[in-house]
């Protein structure tokens, strides 16, 4: 049985994409800031905040003594925070660059540990379209992906090595907690940038991760890959 | 905090185990004195970046220590902590909380 971590798995994408692969029989690691919202005998939750690196550390501590490695790495837990640069408090750009890009470098870091020892490992970090498309009102959050898709490129050449793949996936909008209080007329013109124009679904993000864990994917790596045709 | 016999000890198992998984002949049965990265070592990057997280995993299992072998001090040393198991060892206690 293979075994998958998933940061952010309380809600939204993270607990769907969660809930799909202990379907397809994985065993899933999920964690967030809160406690578990998936019972599940093959789930398994840790309590944290993904930019805490002792908390990250002794997670994945527990990890290798209760399972010995992971096979997938999905980064999902991000925070956003919509607002004209103006307006947006030196805490809140803290706080987007701790859980987005601290966060996401932590769980590479311990996770790739736990991988290396099996000569294989899929990691598939989230950045968003909002960076490819320069949105105004999403500055700290764009950079904050823009950061880890850089991270992702560079990862993957230091990780190759190692048989660990690294991959990122943007997705569009998807109707989640993230995107509630932005205004429709917004909303419509961001749809209107994208080659499809339609709203995301967990099922786009599933297809793409999809492909990235497969064991056929091992030529796939540094990659990001946007949804809905955006470039 | 564990004796300095201990830590090579455990420095001395995690090149061994190493050496087997990189196929290093040099570095299967290692001394205090063994090179490891460096003039006349046998490890390249990939292989020393393995080591120290062998190491840390180790101490972090065995002796219930938190160290972090690759700081910015030992990253800009004038003589490298890695060149050796003894310089390893130095630098593990020098680093190991107490």
């Amino acid at each position: 049985m293979k075994t998958i971590v998933i940061t952010g798995t309380r809600k939204g994408i993270g607990k769907e994409l969660a809930e799909y692969y202990l379907a397809q029989g994985w065993k899933v690691i999920g964690c967030s800031r809160g406690e578990s919202s998936i019972p599940h005998e093959q789930y398994q939750h840790f309590a944290l905040d993904v930019s805490d690196e002792q908390a990250v550390v002794a997670m994945a501590r527990q990890i290798k003594s209760s399972h010995g490695s992971v096979d997938a790495l999905l980064n999902n837990a991000g925070i956003a925070s919509m607002n004209h640069a103006l307006l947006t408090p030196a805490d809140t750009v803290n706080r987007i660059l701790q859980t987005n890009v601290v966060g996401t470098f932590l769980f590479c870091r311990e996770m790739a540990k736990l991988m290396r020892r099996s000569k294989s490992g899929r990691i598939v970090n989230f950045t968003t379209v909002a960076h490819p498309l320069n949105l105004e009102g999403e500055a700290i959050y764009a950079a904050s992906k823009a950061a880890v898709e850089s991270l992702t490129r560079i990862l993957a050449h230091e990780l190759a090595q190692l048989k660990i793949t690294v991959n990122a996936i943007g997705p569009t909008p998807i109707e989640t907690d993230l995107i509630r209080g932005v205004p429709q007329d917004k909303m419509e013109a961001l749809l209107a940038r994208q080659a499809v124009q339609r709203m995301g679904e967990v099922r786009d993000v599933i297809n793409a991760v999809d492909f990235y864990l497969r064991a056929e994917s091992d030529f796939i790596t540094a990659q990001v890959l946007y949804l809905g045709g955006v470039c | 905090m564990p004796d300095r016999q201990a830590i090579e000890a455990l420095i001395i198992e995690s090149v061994q185990m190493l050496a087997e998984d990189f196929e290093l002949e040099a570095l299967k049965q290692p001394d205090s004195d063994s090179p490891l990265y460096g003039e006349g070592g046998a490890l390249d990057s990939m292989a020393l970046v393995n080591l120290i997280a062998d190491i840390e995993e180790a101490l972090a299992e065995k002796f219930e220590r938190s160290v972090a072998l690759a700081d910015e001090k030992a990253m800009s040393a004038k003589n490298s902590p890695y060149r050796s198991i003894r310089s390893l060892t130095d630098a593990v206690i020098e680093r190991m909380p107490a």
